[in-house]
């Protein structure tokens, strides 16, 4: 294997180490809800009591959309998305491309809610970034998203401080295997009769070993999206297309074409989606129209990759004719190596390309991942015990962080469901993760051991998941005779994961001090 | 060179600048790699590449470098020499663009 000098390899240690106690809270953080994230569709579906399966683009809906582009100003059909919100239901938002006066470029125009009739239940005006935002409704999976994504730092700073967090759990990846002069043989060695804290480090070197492919794959694709708008479109206009985003954008996403603004009465949009599911198989998760009302229109429909593969599909068609044109490439307009790397991202980051297995192996690798850099912590703090007993605040707050972010989410997945029959999800989802997390941070100022926190946070986190189910049936969602007639198994299979998973945590905090407290006793050798 | 002094110059070399290098690598990517079929290649695989695996990648191996090489000089080269090659077409393209704004405009 890779052999380093001794102080090289000291060095490294170093390294792994100091990446890890930097920023290795706030990468747990990512790291964990980006875990039950990949869930975020599911649990929206649970949280909320969804029952419907037919998408909206599987129902009429071109007479809703007709409807609204005859009450909105001309100004704004230069674009409009079309997605799914809430019980499958349509969402539109029909804008125009402007250039804010600090040179930001913006999509400005309308966000149409529709209900299940298609009748607008809302309509929010402004800016992409000021009409979208969570729902009464998927309040929870929106919080959880927004957490991962930008642990709620304003834009573009959320998505720098994850990107970076990205670069050092590559750094920590890298360091890691460096240090490891017995790499395969590490990988199969789980010392059981040992001291804990070799125990201990057998297990997060395993963890971290096996789940090493899937921290690049993160750390690459996270760092993609969280530095592709922020600093790599800035900066590739800049050097490329003299600073003007617009004519990158149109480049590499745009449909050429002569313009032709004659007015034209749009194509069947029915018609389109229908062809388009035919085509691929797949229901879109997004349809987009340019310059509605123009001979000109185009309609680009976005799905899923189809069964075996792992690319997405685009289709375009005429919007004024409602005819299939071609399949599209994601990026540019004929196949190429860039196009085809930038659209397995998203899959490749979220799981979702093979249905529940890739999500549930996603989640699986994410939940190891989260036990490295948790353990990577302590060991680095048990390593130091008895030479920095100043250290203690850092155990204390190690332990708030790695039990209290679990116990904070299902704190807020509890007040969700009490709140979201009130309508008043939005306020109260994150405010009982504020509250929960306050509370954690209180116990660890006041416990009277690190042991102590961490078994008390456990066993709350366990009691609060178990309680999950009861609350939303008493909360009016969906039993499991229904959801499963109705065609949403999911709901039943999540009331059993967190009843069995809060079940397992109780017991499990109550039999710890039986076994031995989760921080070990004396510092571990240097390899 | 003292061995403070030595040090100081790693650590700068493998951070602030690791990450000056490779932001300077993604703005002079485009100016020399293939188009592609689609045309789009040369900007979509900085984008695609380097922030998601070029510039960490380029980072890491700039950061690493830095720490593990005996040989300072060697480092501070290589680093420069990136720099320097990749500003040097960003800045070529930026005076091109801007005489024939010029000549436009006149």
């Amino acid at each position: 294997m890779i052999h380093l000098k001794k102080d090289e390899t000291k060095l490294m240690v170093a390294v792994h180490g100091w990446s890890g106690i930097v920023l290795g809270l706030l990468l747990y953080a990512v790291i964990f809800t980006g875990m039950a994230a990949v869930f975020a569709e599911e649990i929206g579906i649970w949280s909320a009591g969804h029952v419907e399966t037919r998408s909206a683009f599987e129902r009429p809906m071109d007479g809703s959309i007709r409807r609204l582009a005859a009450q909105t100003p001309a100004k704004y059909h230069e674009g409009v998305d079309l997605f799914e919100i809430g019980d499958h239901n349509l969402g539109a938002f029909f804008h125009r491309h402007e250039t804010d006066p600090d040179g930001t470029l913006v999509s400005r125009g309308i966000y149409y809610q529709l209900d299940r009739k298609g009748d607008v239940a809302k309509a929010l005006h402004g800016t992409g970034e000021e009409v979208f935002g969570p729902r009464n409704d998927d309040a929870l999976s929106s919080f959880l998203v927004d957490t991962h994504v930008r642990l709620h730092v304003p834009n573009p700073w959320g998505l720098l401080l994850t990107g970076i967090v990205g670069l050092v759990m590559l750094v920590a990846a890298i360091s890691g295997l460096l240090i490891h002069r017995h790499l395969f043989k590490d990988i199969f060695t789980l010392r059981r009769s040992a001291s804990p804290v070799l125990v201990d480090r057998d297990r997060h070197s395993v963890a971290g070993t096996w789940s090493l492919p899937f921290a690049f794959i993160l750390a690459f694709t996270g760092s993609f999206f969280s530095f592709f708008g922020t600093i790599g479109v800035p900066i590739v206009a800049m050097a490329a297309f003299g600073g003007d985003v617009q004519a990158l954008n149109d480049a590499v996403f745009g449909n050429p074409g002569r313009p032709d603004p004659r007015p034209a009465t749009m194509g069947n949009m029915d018609r389109i989606a229908a062809d388009a599911i035919r085509r691929t198989g797949e229901v879109p998760t997004f349809i987009t129209i340019e310059n509605f009302g123009r001979a000109d229109a185009k309609v680009t429909s976005f799905h899923p990759p189809k069964a075996g593969d792992i690319e997405p599909v685009t289709l375009l068609y005429d919007g004024a004719q409602a005819k299939f044109l071609h399949t599209k490439p994601s990026i540019g307009t004929q196949p190429s190596a860039g196009g085809t790397l930038a659209a397995i991202m998203a899959p490749m980051h979220f799981g979702n390309f093979a249905g529940m297995l890739s999500k549930a192996v996603w989640f699986a690798l994410g939940f190891a991942m989260c036990y490295v850099t948790f353990t990577g912590l302590r060991l680095w703090l048990a390593r130091r015990r008895e030479d920095m007993r100043s250290l203690e605040w850092l155990d204390r707050t190690v332990m708030v962080v790695g039990f209290g972010l679990p116990f904070a989410l299902v704190c807020s997945a509890a007040a969700f469901l009490i709140a979201m029959p009130l309508g008043s999800a939005t306020y109260w989802t994150p405010a009982a993760f504020l509250i929960a997390s306050g509370v954690a941070i209180l116990g660890g100022t006041t416990a009277p051991s690190v042991a102590a926190l961490g078994r008390a946070l456990q066993f709350a986190t366990g009691l609060v998941l178990a309680g999950l189910v009861p609350l939303r049936w008493i909360s009016g969602g969906p039993g499991w005779g229904r959801a499963i007639e109705a065609g949403q198994p999911i709901i039943a299979a999540l009331d059993l994961a967190f009843l069995l998973a809060g079940i397992w945590m109780v017991w499990r905090a109550a039999a710890l001090p039986a076994r031995r407290l989760p921080f070990p006793a004396r510092p571990v050798p240097a390899e | 060179m003292s061995q403070s002094w030595r040090k100081w110059t790693r650590i700068l070399l493998a951070g602030p600048g690791a990450v000056l290098v490779a932001l300077v690598v993604m703005a002079g990517m485009p100016l020399w790699l293939p188009g592609g079929a689609a045309g789009v290649d040369n900007l979509v695989l900085p984008l695609v590449l380097v922030p998601l695996v070029l510039v960490p990648l380029i980072w890491a191996a700039l950061f690493f470098h830095a720490c593990l090489d005996r040989r300072l000089s060697r480092v501070a080269a290589i680093a420069a020499t990136l720099f320097l090659f990749h500003a040097g077409l960003v800045a070529h393209k930026l005076l091109v663009q801007r005489s024939a704004f010029e000549e436009h405009r006149s």
